[in-house]
């Protein structure tokens, strides 16, 4: 901490006073015409202007600052202000060909000769929400990216998957790399239908004020220099970096409030029969239900960023601090986190050798994470509370004394698995995730001439967490032991990363040549550690002493390696391009990687090629058209496949036996491969003000790594095998127009539309299918004509008439005897819709998301029903029966028992049809207002915002968010097992900048 | 020279890159434990046996909601799935298949291949006789099993019929009872073996008794081979599990004896409404062992001095917590240091069987039978088993569900047959005996009572109460019981042509009203 210090206090001695003044001139076009509307503004700040009718502007600027200018349809340009108090621009009409993108190992390319889809966000517009999490933010703001957000609150997970799952066994989440660099995004434990909780990923530890900007390659072509780990595209994320001259102080504060958006409709007019816990009466009374929501809290998230930033021709320096402290909508739920990073660059040997670090660290902190599913979630015994009881007395009273025993136990009115007392949850089982993170890089740049150059760089992410909950004894007796339960597991997640890359560039006539060649290591050990795994019969010696020493026999110290992978790459990329309009784009990559170690096939190569011609070059176009240019590209990848399956070994048992492999050892285990083309045009037209860019995909995986079960006769209990086909294919458009662009008001928007359609093509010979989550209410599968992500409900039982099949003899409706398919999980299309308006110093900016067709399920509501909680089976009541259109024998029934039909489809494993819902949604996802001030004589910008988020539904088809998961896995999306509620945030920040 | 400087640089790279010795070793992992190192002290055999004694017993969905139901040993309270599911005769879980095969076959397939191949003929015997135990327990669920072709590569892979698979045991325990018999003071069992620490001799018992019990099983249906067997097993020099010294245990690998989690843990099972029925209306000592009486003092109006209660198999049930206050089994068990397997009481009832059926060597009945009682008391420590077995007039008492309205899950008690022998009496009463204290003795190891219970029809238990089978799993007659448990859904699927051959083996459909093949339903004499 103390050298933290040290460069702080350096940074900020050579703030130094900042003499303002002001600065104006006239833009003109190269035709002489003034150009009005032209953004005027400082660099590295959030000060400027516009131009005027006249094209004259006015600016007040700091000592050594750079003026940018910028129009659409012309060449921004950028000039240094000295001692000038007037400077007269022209710009230079055109798309800006020169416009550079960071791709894949952070190598800088000319945007025009891309091959691929890329799509870029920057991190201002990521900052606009202030989620703690920027993964979160990025939903809507880029095309083929499905976000979906963990419903665990502040620094759970997010699962991000880029054109559909590619992978029936393996992962489908994409890669994220900082600065070229990959690092670890490991997520551990997610909760499931009987409960857990999200562990978390790597990726809510970066500070979102750090971030540049966020580039997604969402294709395979766009990633091979990545190889395998690429194969689901990537994410590069730029983090910001010291700018040449006098430090610059920016600071950023927001608070944000969170409250309930969404949560199930119950009923509070019908108790209990006969202490029963289900709430079945047929006698309406009148009940207290304020309980429910008492329970909640207004959740509170205060984030603080300070950054120093400066530099000089030679070194450049950034510094930032940043801080999270919040507090989640269920009490005891807090989540904070420390933020610090120091990047520096400087130029030595005449400015020949650049040397750049990184340094990253992270203090994450969350205590008592929301859980989802049955077991020890509060919200199942909250919510199934029968009506007649009265629950101040069990919130008051959340424990009670054993007099024999000398401890304390939940207080609750009944034994059962799937609820307890909510307060003794809260209060006398405090769970705790910890994350202290440090990620630390070195680059050596060498311009060896002007032609030719050679980097190298070392990456060492490393992250050491501790997942820890405490179960007080006298818990639920299905989960914890009478002296109390421990899970424990205290690990280390590292990745280590080194490459050298040599450049070489240079012209021949009109052909121009970059060849890049290298080489890559890389080792990542995840979930290296010590793990004690708690239940109801492994629990402690003494009660609720929570350490080593009192754990007795039968509970196993673990030593846990989740995996661990050496890969080792050579690769070379060549671009050739012809006068600027034709491009040519080769690339090749081998691998070898350990975890096909023994198999023969550890090395194995990729190549991909791609095409692109600037028709705007080529051919003359009418006038309205700015620029024009198709790309293609074809490429194939492996996709990794997993740790310690090729040879396992046996196991100790917590009984002191030895569990032994019964794994079928796969040694002629191969990657999976993806092999993807895609083919895309992007057009701009009218100076500019409006454009488009269209993909279409098609992305073949085959070589599926799939685990199965062995026969029961076969001496095997799994087995594994290369097989099945899966075909992702879909289009992605990207619009973007400037409607208005005047002086005083200008608004922009964009469209970011998708579609994906995931086919599984081909499974293995032997088998018909593969049952993926088969749990309570309903079941998950592959097969061939089918999708990822098909859910398999029980339906209704029906007539020809389609009529409800009672049974003969008690009436309740039948259900089928297999689960049917009941749709697919994944939206068919998805639209975001940003906006931008300015006017003035005022700037609005609303993002509407929509997802469109998809089903989404629900056993929170099957479970209510079952226990005639919810406002529906009460309305029944009220009506004195269910409307049902059906048939007992062959007599028509319309009308039943509300007990009976509810008892027969709610619950655990009834009928999941009813509750298999549209996921149609469309939501203001962020609304955020600013204004723009300054002080101090106007030397210090200020900006002052309104943020909003997940504000409200435009449209629902669910009784519950679909966009909000119990578990980031692949099979569980879209689905609620009393999940948390979904909120809204509202919030104000302020930004200043010194 | 440039050129040459980075052609340098690249070789390196290359060499860097192609190094890849250490692949194997960073792709295993360091926390399991290899074949190499268990060579070690004779863990490489050794060390499996536990985690297969382990998987003998199955938990809440083989056993809890399967036989012990089935055999009304212990009753559920709770309602699941609807309440309908297996213990009203509509399969939900079928689920010890795959324990037997995947922790015990799967295994002890490799542990034999090991000690073949190393001539250890005292671990090869002992693997094998682990099968035979738990494939003749697996066996009495469905019948035909994978047997002989088990570890086959071929897709398609055929189960033994009922006679192919007791031949093959009665051939498996000749040579696995000569195999011990030649290795007496072999030690090298001792380290792995919590049953019986490494007493060959004990292990020979255990065989001799298996070979008993099985030839009874068999005894109606090929009554030649059930007595030649049988004799065989009386006669052996090694003996019998006679006395409760000899009784096979198996320690709670897991830490916790499995009947008590269910019971305490979860509030899933308490006694049964026919215990109650037995126990209370013979007077039994045995009931504060085996379970506690019932929390509330209102629901056994019709014998209050006798507090306990139970659930009747196969109710109306609505709400899980309207029978949690019945008797849950004796909170002695939550310490329970292990699992009965084998026990002299059991030993003695098939001998007194044996003994009506004039196998040679038996002895007499009556000995047996007071015999097998005593021993079970003993085994329990309870007392007062002289004036038990004198007595001739207690019978069991009808049951009241005090939690259901009007006659809902009531019965009356079938069995009409007192306690105290009577050499007067003809066989069949003297078999529904035998039969009513072998089931009185067998608490929480019920898988041989449920397959004398169908092979002999008693004891007389009582019909379900709430019948849910259906064409589904096949029909049920309300006046009589379940008589196996179907093949799984996973064979099913993967191994359909395995199941259609053993269907046909099986002589009747794939279904839970299927009587397996020593389940004649004639004469039992």
């Amino acid at each position: 901490m103390r050298l933290l210090f040290t460069i702080l206090s350096i940074l900020c001695f050579s703030v130094g006073i900042m003499a303002q003044r002001t600065v104006s001139g006239t833009v003109t076009s190269t035709e002489g015409e003034p150009l009005i509307g032209v953004n005027v503004l400082v660099k590295g700040t959030t000060t400027g202007t516009v131009t005027d009718f006249d094209g004259k502007y006015s600016v007040s600027v700091p000592n050594q600052a750079t003026l940018e200018f910028s129009y659409t349809g012309y060449t921004p340009q950028e000039v240094n202000v000295t001692d000038q108090s007037v400077i007269d621009i022209t710009l230079e009409e055109g798309i800006a060909l020169g416009e550079v993108v960071v791709t894949a190992l952070g190598i800088e390319r000319e945007k025009s000769s891309l091959t691929f889809a890329q799509q870029t966000v920057e991190g201002t517009e990521l900052l606009e929400a202030r989620d703690i999490n920027f993964l979160n933010s990025l939903s809507g703001k880029a095309a083929g990216v499905e976000i979906k957000k963990s419903s665990s609150g502040p620094g759970g997970s997010t699962r991000v998957v880029l054109r559909g799952d590619k992978s029936l066994n393996g992962n489908s989440d994409p890669l994220f790399v900082i600065d070229g660099i990959p690092m670890a995004n490991n997520r551990s434990g997610q909760p499931g239908m009987w409960g857990g909780f999200d562990g978390g990923d790597g990726m809510s530890q970066i500070n979102p004020d750090d971030i540049e900007s966020i580039t997604v390659l969402r294709g395979s072509n766009a990633a091979a220099l990545y190889g395998s780990q690429g194969a689901n595209g990537v994410v590069l994320i730029t983090t910001k970096e010291g700018k040449e001259g006098p430090a610059k102080v920016s600071v950023s504060s927001g608070i944000t409030v969170e409250n309930i958006m969404l949560k199930p409709d119950l009923q509070f007019r019908y108790g209990s029969e006969g202490g029963t816990k289900e709430s079945w009466s047929t006698t309406r009374g009148n009940y207290d239900g304020s309980y429910v929501d008492d329970f909640f809290q207004t959740g509170t998230n205060q984030i603080n960023s300070i950054s120093i930033s400066g530099g000089t021709a030679r070194t450049k320096a950034y510094f930032s601090f940043g801080n999270v402290n919040a507090r989640g909508i269920t009490p005891q739920n807090t989540y904070n986190r420390y933020n610090v990073t120091f990047k520096q660059s400087t130029k030595m040997l005449n400015d020949k050798l650049t040397v750049g670090s990184n340094i990253i660290l992270t203090n994450e902190v969350s205590r008592n994470r929301p859980a989802a599913g049955y077991y020890l979630n509060p919200l199942t015994g909250l919510y199934f509370f029968p009506r007649d009881r009265d629950f101040a007395s069990f919130r008051d009273n959340y424990s009670v004394i054993d007099p024999d025993r000398n401890v304390i136990g939940q207080n609750w009115f009944v034994i059962d698995h799937h609820q307890s007392n909510p307060y003794w949850l809260l209060n006398e089982q405090p769970r705790t995730d910890q994350t202290n993170r440090m990620i630390g890089s070195v680059t050596l740049d060498y311009q060896i001439t002007e032609k030719l150059s050679v980097s190298a760089r070392g990456n060492y992410d490393f992250a050491s967490k501790l997942q820890e909950q405490q179960f007080t004894s006298g818990g639920n007796t299905t989960n914890i032991h009478p002296n109390g339960s421990w899970d424990y597991w205290k690990f280390t997640d590292e990745l280590l990363y080194t490459d050298a890359l040599l450049k070489f560039n240079d012209n021949f006539g009109d052909f121009s040549l970059g060849l890049i060649g290298g080489a890559s290591y890389q080792k990542t050990v995840f979930g290296l550690g010590t793990r004690v795994d708690g239940d109801a019969n492994n629990g402690l010696l003494y009660a609720n002493e929570f350490f080593f020493q009192n754990l007795p026999p039968n509970v196993q110290v673990q030593s846990t390696l989740n995996s661990r992978l050496v890969k080792q790459a050579l690769f070379a990329n060549a671009t050739i391009g012809f006068k600027e309009m034709l491009f040519l784009d080769l690339s090749g990559r081998n691998d070898w990687a350990s975890t096909l170690a023994g198999t023969g096939n550890e090395s194995y190569f990729y190549p991909s090629f791609g095409a692109t011609a600037v028709l705007s070059k080529m051919f003359e176009l009418p006038e309205a058209v700015s620029f024009a240019k198709i790309r293609y590209s074809n490429s194939k990848v492996g996709n990794e496949v997993p740790y310690n399956v090729v040879n396992p070994q046996n196991t100790i048992a917590a009984s002191g036996g030895v569990n032994r492999n019964t794994q079928q050892p796969f040694e002629n285990l191969k990657p999976e491969i993806i092999t993807s083309s895609e083919f895309g045009t992007n057009w701009r037209f009218f100076d500019d003000r409006f454009g488009f860019d269209l993909t279409y995909y098609n992305t073949v995986s085959t070589d599926q790594f799939i685990n199965l079960p062995a026969p029961s006769g076969s001496g095997y209990t799994r087995y594994y095998v290369n097989a099945g086909k899966i075909i992702n294919k879909g289009i992605e458009l990207v619009v973007d127009v400037t409607p208005i662009y005047t002086p005083k008001l200008t608004w922009t928007t964009s469209f970011n539309f998708w579609t994906n359609d995931n086919e599984v093509v081909e499974m293995h010979p032997d088998l018909a299918s593969i049952t993926t989550g088969q749990s309570e209410g309903y079941g998950s599968r592959f097969e061939a004509g089918g999708s990822i992500g098909d859910i398999y409900v029980y339906k209704f039982q029906r007539d020809a008439q389609n009529r409800i099949i009672l049974d003969e003899n008690d009436g309740r409706p039948l259900k089928t005897a297999m689960q049917e398919l009941a749709g697919n999980l994944n939206p068919d299309w998805s639209l975001g819709w940003n906006n931008n308006f300015k006017f003035g110093k005022f700037g609005l900016n609303f993002i509407v998301n929509g997802k469109f067709g998809g089903v989404a399920f629900s056993q929170t509501e099957s479970m209510l029903d079952g226990a005639g909680v919810s406002e529906r089976t009460a309305a029944d009541r009220d009506a004195g029966g269910t409307t049902i259109d059906a048939v007992q024998g062959d007599q028509p029934v319309s009308t039943i028992d509300p007990e009976l039909y509810y008892r027969a489809i709610g619950d655990r494993n009834g009928i999941g049809e009813p509750y298999v819902y549209d996921r149609t949604n469309v939501r203001l996802t962020q609304f955020s207002l600013s204004y723009r001030t300054s002080l101090f004589n106007n030397t210090t910008p200020v900006t002052l915002s309104l943020v909003g988020q997940n504000l409200f539904f435009l449209y629902l088809e669910a009784p519950f968010d679909p966009e909000l998961a119990m578990s980031t896995n692949r099979n569980a999306a879209s689905l609620d097992n009393f999940n948390t509620p979904a909120t809204r945030t509202i919030g104000f920040n302020i930004n200043v900048n010194f | 020279m440039k050129k040459l400087s980075i052609l340098k640089y690249l070789f390196v790279l290359t060499l860097f890159a192609g190094c890849t010795d250490d692949f194997a070793d960073l792709n295993t992992n360091p926390y399991q434990i290899s074949d190499e190192s268990l060579r070690q002290d004779n863990n490489h055999v050794g060390a499996f046996f536990p985690t297969m004694l382990n998987n003998i017993f199955g938990d809440q969905i083989e056993h809890n909601l399967a036989n012990e139901s089935f055999v009304r040993h212990l009753g559920t309270p709770t309602p699941f799935v609807g309440g309908v599911n297996n213990t009203t005769y509509y399969i939900r879980w079928n689920s010890y298949w795959g324990r037997v095969y995947g922790s015990i076959f799967a295994p002890a397939r490799q542990v034999l291949q090991i000690a073949e191949a190393e001539n250890n003929e005292v671990f090869v015997a002992w693997a094998k006789l682990l099968r035979v135990l738990a494939a003749s327990r697996l066996s009495a669920y469905h019948g035909p099993i994978i047997y002989s072709n088990y570890g086959s590569t071929d897709k398609v892979i055929l189960y033994d019929s009922e006679p192919e698979l007791y031949n093959t045991w009665f051939a498996e325990l000749d040579e696995i009872v000569a195999a011990f018999s030649r290795n007496t003071e072999f030690g090298g069992m001792a380290k792995f073996d919590d049953s019986f620490q490494g007493d060959i001799g004990a292990w020979i018992k255990l065989a001799n008794s298996m070979r008993l019990q099985l030839a009874m099983r068999i005894s109606k249906v090929n009554p030649s081979l059930a007595k030649t067997q049988g004799e065989k097993a009386i006669a052996d020099p090694g003996g019998l599990i006679s006395t409760t010294e000899d009784n096979f245990y198996i320690r709670n690998y897991d830490g916790f004896f499995r009947p008590a989690r269910i019971c305490f843990g979860w509030g899933d099972t308490r006694m049964s409404a026919t215990m109650e029925s037995v126990l209370g209306g013979y007077k039994d000592p045995r009931v504060s062992k085996y379970f506690d009486p019932a929390t509330d003092n209102t629901l056994y109006p019709d014998h209050p001095d006798f507090p306990y209660k139970g659930i009747r198999n196969g109710a109306e049930l609505v709400a899980k917590d309207d029978r949690l206050a019945y008797s849950t089994i004796a909170s002695a068990f939550q310490t329970w240091p292990a699992r009965r397997c084998f026990t002299s009481s059991e030993t003695h009832f098939l001998l007194a069987e044996a003994a009506l059926r004039d196998w040679a060597g038996a002895g007499t009945a009556m000995d047996h039978y007071e015999t097998g009682v005593r021993e079970s008391f003993a085994e329990w420590g309870a007392g007062g088993v002289d004036a038990y077995l004198q007595d001739d007039t207690s019978l069991p008492l009808d049951y009241d569900d005090p939690k259901a309205s009007g006659d809902v899950n009531d019965f009356v008690s079938r069995i009409k047959v007192p306690v105290k022998w009577d050499e007067g009496e003809d066989k069949e009463v003297k078999l529904e005996k035998i039969m009513t204290q072998k089931w009185l003795a067998a608490v929480h190891n019920t898988i041989e009572i449920w397959v004398d219970h169908r092979r002999t029809g008693y004891p007389k238990l009582p019909y379900n109460y709430k019948n849910d089978s259906n064409a589904d799993w096949g029909v049920i007659p309300d006046d009589d019981f379940l008589r196996r448990m179907p093949f799984v859904n996973g064979e099913r699927n993967n191994n359909p042509e395995g199941v259609a051959d053993a269907t046909q083996k099986l002589g009747g459909p794939d279904e839970i009203g299927t009587r397996l093949w020593w389940d004649t339903g004639g004469p039992n004499f």
